[in-house]
């Protein structure tokens, strides 16, 4: 199965991981480009200086294409962007923003442009600024979400531009990419699934919860304030909902969420930290390899396709 | 072309054309969002014929900001 991500992006498989923050290190990017998809690192609140060296590991690691997600409220984002052309990443993908200002030095160093949208209009107007593609994602996505469904969004986006479409948000199986694939896209951005991955270097007590997760364990905070973030239910969300309600200021929520990520991910405190993790959680069983991840979604998907095709002949 | 103006945000915003002024803040006095001015920003380049690259957006945060930037465009007032 090929698509025009394939091909662009020269990868086996139109499966691209997820460059969430904290998460996503040159080690899980790294399998999942070994694997025959497209991993990213995620750079997220890090500093220039991790990235390089993330950027350096990972080119030790594969020789297959990889990625960078531009976390674009990053207060060191000219120079992450900078550091992204200068070490002529495959990829970039970028998220929280608008990417248009380092377009053309991206393009320029041979940069595939992937921005994270979440509207129609922003699609359409980073096409016309020459990315290569954009992923609509939806707000079953963990961490940062915006306000649109991927169900809704994604054949919105795919009437709206000539650029190939990579669906996002609440993709974990290959029902999920059969879908994705019939609302128009044409490969998938997995994030969650990918974070309980074998190569995955968080807590494990992260992986476990998102093991142990049910349909109803998401929760989203940040919604009064502008800055909507998905993630699982616990202590720390039941806090901070508390404090949303009676009015806290944007900062002090803020800080609030960006630590405690950090405090889940490294530390494993899984009850006073941040679990961001998408909807889909509830459907995610146990941990696999990332090959095993993509050949059962790959293969989950084929038989969506098979299945459904026999009862409409 | 603040008339003209007043009547788009109006519409895509959904707020009462009547409150919009010059000094009118999108995000603080409107709240919009930043997918609220790419929209408003799409329909004004429809609308005025001109194409605003999306890195100029963090130029305008009041109406007033909008107008001169198409002023400077060469739309007439």
């Amino acid at each position: 199965m090929k698509t025009r991500i394939c091909d662009l992006l020269g990868i086996e498989y139109p499966i691209i991981q997820g460059g969430m923050a904290w998460v996503a290190t040159y080690e899980l990017a790294t399998a999942v480009s070994e694997a025959g998809g497209l991993g990213i690192i995620g750079a997220g609140g890090a500093p220039a200086s991790w990235i390089r060296e993330q950027i350096k590991q990972a080119k030790k690691a594969t020789d297959k294409p990889f990625g960078v997600n531009l976390m674009l409220m990053n207060p060191e984002a000219d120079q992450i962007a900078q550091i992204i052309a200068e070490e002529k990443v495959k990829v970039v993908t970028t998220g929280a923003g608008n990417p248009g200002k380092y377009v053309q030095m991206w393009k320029e160093a041979g940069v595939k442009v992937i921005p994270v949208v979440a509207s129609v209009a922003l699609a359409k107007l980073m096409e016309r600024g020459g990315v290569d593609a954009v992923i609509a994602e939806g707000m079953e996505s963990g961490g940062h979400i915006g306000k649109a469904t991927t169900m809704t969004l994604v054949p919105q986006v795919a009437d709206a531009v000539e650029i190939p479409v990579i669906a996002a948000g609440g993709i974990g199986d290959g029902r999920g990419f059969a879908a994705a694939m019939m609302l128009g896209a044409e490969a998938v951005q997995m994030g969650t699934r990918f974070v309980t991955a074998k190569e995955c270097t968080v807590h494990e007590n992260y992986k476990q919860k998102i093991i142990k997760a049910k349909d109803i364990d998401s929760e989203v905070t940040g919604t009064a304030n502008g800055h909507p973030i998905r993630v699982l239910r616990n202590q720390m969300t039941k806090a901070y909902l508390k404090m949303e309600k009676e009015g806290a200021s944007l900062e002090e929520l803020e800080k609030m969420t960006l630590g405690s990520l950090r405090k889940a991910v490294v530390e494993g405190d899984v009850t006073s930290g941040s679990v961001m993790a998408g909807q889909i959680s509830g459907l995610i069983k146990k941990e696999e390899t990332c090959k095993e991840i993509i050949l059962d979604v790959m293969q989950g998907a084929r038989q969506a396709i098979k299945n459904s095709y026999e009862e409409w002949k | 072309m603040l008339e003209k103006m007043k009547e788009m945000i109006a519409d895509q915003l959904g707020v009462d054309a009547a409150t919009i002024k010059p000094e009118t803040n999108f995000k603080d006095d409107l709240g919009a969002d930043s997918l609220d001015l790419f929209e408003l920003i799409m329909s004004m380049e429809e609308e005025f014929g001109v194409e605003i690259p999306t890195e100029d957006l963090e130029k305008m945060a009041t109406v007033n900001d909008v107008m001169e930037y198409l002023k400077n465009k060469g739309v007439e007032a």
